[in-house]
């Protein structure tokens, strides 16, 4: 039991950083991406591609965030023009229909492309034992990691003023426009931002178990899962709803069947929607 | 494109067609019509066991793409588990045939059921909030994923990757290429008629009016929530029901079959080709794209990325569908008045 939930809260924290970066650009933009999974998948298969070019595994994931932050920045610039141009659910709409379309092209690519490309980082090291359970070296570092960014994060929210003004962007985009911030600067940077924490999620991924070029809409669907429970648009609601997914996905894939796992996250969103509809952290609107 | 209608939202579905003919005689010859065209089909490839696979498999879209336009077109709610409701109604059938000895057309009655059940509640789940749209948009593709990972996981029930051989229905007409192309025009035509008859009743007005501007419908005293929820209902049952008969035919089902990749895609294309809203646009739609698929099926995979580019250029440019859109530029010839853009309502 013990390994499971020290499993899960391994899984938690990434779950946490992968719905950061979906909830944060619907927040600021009332867009939802779903390609987000792919813009992680590519990341990790350049990176892959990059270390089998010859650099070692650290340049090799620096090329791999650069991967995710331009990604971000070309799903800004092009298909989601036309998306900022329209408001409330049509833009909503409109960037779920156009993301999934961006989404299918990159699977057919790589799957094209790449079938059976898949990225795993091995971090070679005794295990530690932590509570009394052996913890892989790859957990133990992916995790740190993870910490860290979302360290990070809260830095960068709370005490800069960037963060103080996409803060601003969020609560009101007419005020903030008013006091001179640009909300296409902010969308931009936060694009940006989110390819970063996707390629972050591939390659913390990578060093516990392989991610394969196929993951893209399952990561997504994690992604969207760990957003509704948390609350749209909260980032404390997603760090607290993946850290209690990641441990009941851990949980329940061990003592049910991996299979079931997603059916089990998937029953919690529904009773999360229908029982609290603004998820754990959420704003009510 | 009005600014109010910009402004209610979900306009990017609505607006293709502004009026609906009242007329029964109409609505029955012109369905009668398309089934007598599509009932030709047979005597052209009917010698070949492929080309009858692929014109069956083609129907069957066809009544995916129609039971997806009740839900989507009719209520702007982006429902993304075609496939996965469609695989209901063909594991439900071939499962509950096979193994638990339920004869084959309550199996696939129990599944139909099963699948609008399903589809009912995943809308009622998402209505629960002011976002609606969006929550479908959400739980729909959580539960796709869902469906694929249980159907790849049970595999003692199911099969998993390499799918099952559906014994129900071996031995019967189902069986015989022809009868079982005729079998599944008849749920083309169903589809249609429900489609049709919905559509003309104080439920397509609804369905209008919270489509063009969900706050002024609320006003005008539509339940929104409900409605959409009776939409899914009904679309989840045709989805299920031409899945459940799509197993019986084919005789086999597997993941493929009923996928993600496989099917939604492929449905989100022929109906924003054929025209999101109209009655005929998703029939067209998918023979457009059966026939254009077989043409396409060397290119493998690259094909999901064909389909993607289309979802992206179908939604930013020719968002009216390419069918009504090449019939609003015959019609405007010379000395008639030009066809109404879409999304104006006339008066």
């Amino acid at each position: 039991m013990t390994a499971s939930i020290l499993d899960g809260i391994v899984l938690g924290l990434q779950f946490g950083v992968l719905a950061a970066g979906l909830t944060l650009v619907y927040g600021l933009g009332g867009v939802l991406n779903l390609a987000y999974g792919q813009i992680a998948v590519v990341s990790g298969l350049i990176t892959l591609l990059t270390m089998e070019a010859g650099l070692p595994a650290v340049p090799a994931a620096l090329v791999g965030l650069v991967t995710g932050g331009v990604l971000g920045l070309v799903f800004d610039l092009t298909i989601l023009q036309p998306v900022y141009r329209r408001h409330g659910e049509a833009r909503v709409l409109l960037s779920l229909l156009l993301t999934l379309g961006a989404a299918f092209v990159i699977d057919g690519y790589l799957n094209w492309r790449y079938p059976l490309q898949g990225l795993n980082l091995r971090i070679t090291g005794d295990p530690l034992v932590i509570l009394g359970v052996r913890m892989r070296m790859g957990s133990v570092v992916a995790s740190g990691i993870t910490i860290v960014v979302i360290g990070v994060l809260f830095w960068l929210f709370r005490y800069t003023r960037l963060g103080r003004a996409i803060r601003s962007v969020i609560q009101d985009e007419e005020g903030s426009r008013l006091v001179g911030i640009d909300p296409q600067v902010m969308m931009r940077l936060i694009l940006v931002l989110s390819g970063v924490l996707a390629a972050i999620v591939a390659i913390t991924r990578s060093m516990v178990a392989p991610v394969n070029v196929r993951a893209g809409f399952s990561l997504t669907v994690l992604g969207l899962i760990v957003t509704v429970v948390g609350g749209l648009g909260s980032i404390p609601g997603a760090f607290l709803a993946g850290l209690v997914l990641g441990i009941i996905n851990s949980v329940a894939s061990s003592y049910i069947g991996t299979f079931l796992s997603l059916i089990i996250l998937l029953v919690a969103a529904a009773i999360t929607i229908v029982i609290r509809p603004a998820g754990l952290l959420g704003v009510r609107e | 494109m009005s600014g109010r209608a910009l402004a209610a939202g979900t306009s990017l579905v609505g607006g293709v067609e502004t009026r609906v003919s009242r007329s029964l005689p109409r609505l029955f010859g012109s369905i009668a019509a398309m089934a007598a065209l599509l009932a030709l089909v047979p005597l052209w490839v009917g010698d070949s066991r492929v080309r009858m696979g692929v014109a069956i498999l083609g129907l069957a879209f066809a009544c995916y793409a129609v039971g997806f336009n009740l839900i989507f077109g009719s209520t702007g709610q982006l429902f993304l588990c075609v496939g996965a409701l469609a695989g209901v109604g063909g594991y439900g059938t071939a499962l509950l045939a096979d193994r638990a000895g339920v004869p084959l057309v309550a199996a696939l009655i129990i599944s139909t059921l099963g699948a609008a059940l399903v589809g009912g509640l995943l809308s009622w789940v998402a209505v629960r909030r002011s976002l609606g749209v969006i929550f479908a948009g959400i739980i729909t593709l959580i539960f796709a994923l869902s469906f694929e990972n249980l159907v790849l996981g049970a595999s003692t029930l199911t099969g998993g990757d390499a799918g099952i051989q559906v014994s129900a229905g071996s031995g019967t007409f189902l069986r015989q290429r022809t009868a079982g192309y005729y079998v599944m025009l008849g749920l083309v035509v169903l589809c249609l008629v429900v489609h049709g008859l919905l559509r003309r009743s104080r439920v397509g007005w609804a369905f209008r009016a919270l489509r063009d501007d969900e706050v002024a419908a609320e006003l005008a005293g539509v339940d929104v929530s409900r409605y959409r929820v009776y939409a899914a209902l009904v679309g989840s049952a045709m989805l299920g029901l031409a899945g459940g008969a799509y197993a019986l035919i084919a005789g086999r089902v597997s993941p493929t079959t009923y996928g993600f990749a496989q099917v939604d895609v492929v449905v989100i294309v022929m109906l924003a080709f054929g025209g999101i809203g109209s009655l005929f646009g998703p029939v067209l739609g998918a023979v457009v794209f059966t026939i254009l698929d077989e043409l396409l099926i060397e290119l493998g995979q690259l094909r999901l990325l064909a389909y993607g580019a289309l979802i992206i250029v179908l939604f930013l440019w020719i968002r009216r569908g390419v069918i009504p859109t090449l019939a609003g530029l015959v019609r405007r010839t010379p000395g008639s008045p030009p066809a109404p853009a879409a999304g104006e309502e006339p008066g």
